[in-house]
């Protein structure tokens, strides 16, 4: 917790903040690294009888049980089967609640400044468009910032 | 340094305070020459103002000074208690609670200068006393004089060096006072070096601390007894300084004098008096260590200043659990010993394991113990509620508690006082009659209500009782009826326990007016959510006439439960074993269908069945079973035939939360990892049935 805070705090510098580029699909998206908590491997999911569609159920986090929502279905992408790069990125959003987020493979962190941000010119209404708050480049690679808070909060998609 | 770290500590003794002058004022009400009473009300009071202005809340200080003086006044007898006091006076308690709550959330009192209550307050003296008051009048203190005792006036011994005697010197040039204090604190003190800063603060807003014995550095580490010593220099009097001392809790005693002589003490000129204070919260409980609640379930989203919620633990409780873990820790090395030797016999395993088991289940009621808290904390502010009640409603009423010491999980007890809250106004609103309705009726003109706590196996049972009118059933079927939540002919067969049900049902009330204490609907189907999320349930009994019951019943802890393991498909799930009554094998021929529902006849019951796989969409292919497995559960009088697949067996099982942000239609009230590491999902057996 105290190095999250610190994580959080120290983000917010000339430097720019830090994504960890996620690859879901055929696009890459970036995660603030300051809400995230750690990164696991695939394991055995408990799934939720009626939960929301996009989560998959709960997880055994070293004694605690967090959801676990899938970042393919959230952004309308259909299913495909978990591989050995299948990562579940753990973020915690206040002091209890963890959530996990399935993506197909962990790439790499960058640094991208706040002011080098695009603000994404495609429209918002489509459904799934609303979760980016900007577009970063980096070596060419064009990343799309996604705004979890954004992606957590309920009855956006309907199941 | 600053004062936040102190702030828990605060929030913990104001709370108390608070409670005490409640209840002692309640007192002083119906016993108005209680002296004993008054000295209480005066010495909580005294200690509140000082903690606050130690604290720098300026607004809850001036506040509490001014009921101070009220209480200064009734003590000497120059005012009497009158109904009017009483309640100027709890209003000024309700205005430091919400200080306080302020303190809790922002740790700020806020800006609520409450100059109503204290024109009130200033108005009540003014009467009483038939002279106009000052608002910022020198502090009075409380003195009892007691000849000085020379052993304890210990600042005599403190050495000084040369940079001491150059600044005493100096001082003398400056015509400043110069004072030698020892502060005795109380012997059941628990943060001694804390009381020691508070001192040493608010002396330093006010002069310069020259010299202290033991040095700053030992005290901030405890390193000292109950006493120590100060050379302080100041332009304050004598009596200011030792008021300012005596205004931090527990300090018992404070010494001190001019420091005229630094090379031999002043020996004759003794005229001092001691003033004693003594704390009546420390004196009262010599429970010693704070541990932290984690509570698994119900956690409140943390704010940004959230203060830590504690839990006082009785020491005797911690040695249990010492002696547990040790315990636990021979049988881990039992078996680590017997790992090593192979030619071991199996019987020796089987030893060790039922050893740890035995130990395990035993740490485990012991930890709980620890989490329990009794239920007085939240019922001891039902009685002032009551009387506010009373005077409001115009309505003569009694409020009776037993049980108080019954002891409920921390979570529990966090979360029943709203719902014991809303009851009890319920009671007093709709089920008590008027006075003169009761004696038309030939009941007593006072009515009654009480609260009474029991344990009950498993469970803690709290009963709202009142002897007032009871409902009466049939107005409610034809309520309910008015509102369309039945029809006519449902009305007619319902049984009068089906009647009274529909008072639990969402917007629904029979107070034929509305008033601000209850009767908007959003009663009683608030308080059965409630209590239903705490894991209990409530029922309702009444006779027409006689009076009325509500019924609550709680799990003792929400924390660790008993629960039946099953398989639905490859899935499992628990059901808390409290709910269950039986398993049965039921055979398919037994199965039939009333109003196209599948029910069995269990020994002359008919219960509906609940296929689980159905409910809980589970996909897995059917098993081709002749015979069906039903866990027959009840909720109230209801039951229902949970269809499982697979038993698994009895577990102890740890809950714990899956989050806010994953829907699961309540079927689903928690969760809890197996021991291979797998996550089960605990079944809400209230919402299934």
């Amino acid at each position: 917790m105290a190095e999250l805070e610190y994580n959080k705090s120290s983000n917010v510098n000339i430097d720019g903040t830090q994504y960890i580029v996620v690859k879901v699909g055929n696009e890459q998206y970036g995660i603030d690294i300051g809400i995230v908590d750690n990164i696991v491997k695939m394991q055995r999911i408990t799934r939720v009888p009626k939960s929301q569609i996009y989560y998959k159920g709960v997880i055994n986090l070293r004694g605690d049980v967090v959801p676990v929502m899938s970042l393919r279905t959230k952004l309308d992408m259909g299913e495909i089967d978990y591989t050995n790069s299948t990562r579940i990125i753990i973020t915690k959003f206040d002091a209890n609640a963890f959530v996990g987020f399935i993506v197909d493979e962990v790439m790499q962190i960058v640094t991208i400044k706040d002011d080098e941000l695009e603000s994404p010119s495609f429209s918002k209404a489509a459904d799934t468009n609303k979760y980016i708050i900007g577009i970063g480049k980096h070596n060419d690679i064009l990343i799309s910032i996604l705004d979890m808070n954004a992606v957590v909060d309920e009855g956006q998609i309907s199941q | 340094m600053d004062t936040s770290q102190y702030l828990d500590i605060f929030i913990d003794e104001t709370r108390e305070h608070l409670q005490n002058l409640n209840e002692f004022l309640l007192v002083l009400e119906k016993e108005p020459d209680n002296e004993d009473t008054i000295n209480e009300i005066f010495r909580a009071a005294h200690s509140l103002k000082g903690m606050a202005g130690t604290m720098g809340f300026k607004r809850m200080q001036r506040l509490t000074h001014d009921m101070e003086n009220l209480f200064q006044e009734v003590r000497n007898g120059n005012i009497t208690v009158s109904s009017k006091l009483v309640d100027i006076l709890f209003r000024g308690l309700d205005a430091l609670e919400s200080y306080l709550k302020n303190v809790q959330e922002t740790s700020d009192e806020g800006e609520e200068e409450n100059e109503d209550i204290i024109k009130g307050l200033s108005e009540v003296l003014s009467e009483g006393t038939g002279k106009p008051v000052q608002n910022n009048s020198e502090l009075e203190k409380p003195k009892a004089s007691v000849p000085i005792r020379t052993d304890k006036c210990k600042y005599r011994n403190i050495e000084i060096g040369d940079s001491e005697k150059s600044v005493i010197d100096k001082v003398r040039d400056e015509h400043k006072n110069l004072f030698g204090i020892t502060v005795w604190l109380s012997e059941t003190c628990i943060l001694k070096s804390a009381r020691a800063f508070l001192v040493f603060r608010a002396l330093e807003e006010k002069g310069e601390i020259i010299r202290s014995m033991p040095s700053a550095e030992e005290i901030e580490d405890e390193e000292f007894e109950f006493d120590f010593s100060l050379l302080f220099v100041t332009e304050e009097s004598a009596d200011s300084v030792k008021s300012m001392i005596l205004n931090v809790s527990e300090i018992v005693e404070v010494y001190l004098e001019p420091y005229s002589n630094y090379k031999k003490p002043p020996a004759a000129e003794i005229e001092e008096t001691v003033a004693e204070v003594t704390d009546k919260s420390s004196e009262v409980k010599q429970t010693a260590a704070k541990t932290e609640n984690k509570a698994p379930a119900k956690q409140t989203k943390a704010g940004a200043k959230h203060t830590a919620r504690s839990v006082r633990v009785d020491i005797e409780k911690l040695d249990t659990l010492m002696n547990l873990v040790s315990e636990l820790i021979i049988a881990k090395n039992g078996l680590v010993s017997f790992s090593g030797v192979e030619s071991q016999t199996e019987m020796v395993f089987k030893e060790q394991i039922e050893y740890l088991e035995r130990v395990t289940t035993n740490l485990h009621e012991s930890v709980m113990k620890v989490r329990m808290v009794p239920i007085e904390s939240v019922v001891n502010r039902f009685p002032r509620m009551i009387r506010d009640l009373s005077k409001k409603l115009n309505k003569k009423m009694e409020l009776y508690m037993s049980g108080e010491e019954t002891e409920l999980d921390r979570t529990v007890i966090d979360e029943i006082g709203d719902p014991l809250m809303h009851l009890l106004r319920n009671s007093a609103d709709h089920g008590l009659e008027n006075n003169n309705d009761r004696i038309a009726k030939g009941k007593p003109e006072v009515g009654s209500i009480f609260l009474d706590a029991y344990q009950d196996g498993n469970n803690v049972v709290i009963e709202v009782r009142d002897d007032g009118a009871g409902i009466d059933v049939e107005k409610v079927k034809t309520k309910a009826v008015e509102k369309g939540h039945i029809t006519y002919e449902q009305a007619d067969k319902m049984s009068e326990k089906e009647a009274i049900d529909l008072l639990f049902k969402p917007s629904f009330s029979t107070a034929e007016q509305i008033s601000d204490i209850s009767g908007r609907g959003v009663g009683l189907d608030v308080v059965r959510t409630n209590v239903e999320a705490l894991g209990g349930n409530i029922e309702a009994k009444t006779e027409l006439g006689v009076g009325s019951t509500f019924i609550i019943r709680l799990p003792l802890t929400l924390a660790i439960i008993q629960a039946l393991m099953t398989e639905v498909g490859h899935e499992k799930y628990a059901i808390p074993l409290g709910s269950i009554q039986t398993i049965e094998d039921v055979e398919p021929k037994d199965i039939k269908y009333i109003h196209g529902k599948e029910v069995i006849n269990l020994r002359g019951n008919v219960i509906p069945i609940i296929r689980l796989r159905e409910v809980l969409d589970v996909v897995d292919e059917e098993n081709e079973n002749s015979n069906i497995t039903a866990v027959i559960v009840n909720k109230g009088d209801k039951q229902a035939g949970l269809v499982i697949d697979n038993l698994i067996g009895q577990q102890e099982i740890v809950i714990k939360s899956i989050g806010q942000y994953i829907n699961n239609a309540k079927m689903i009230s928690g969760s809890t990892i197996l021991g291979d590491g797998e996550v089960a999902l605990i079944l809400d057996v209230n919402t299934l049935v």
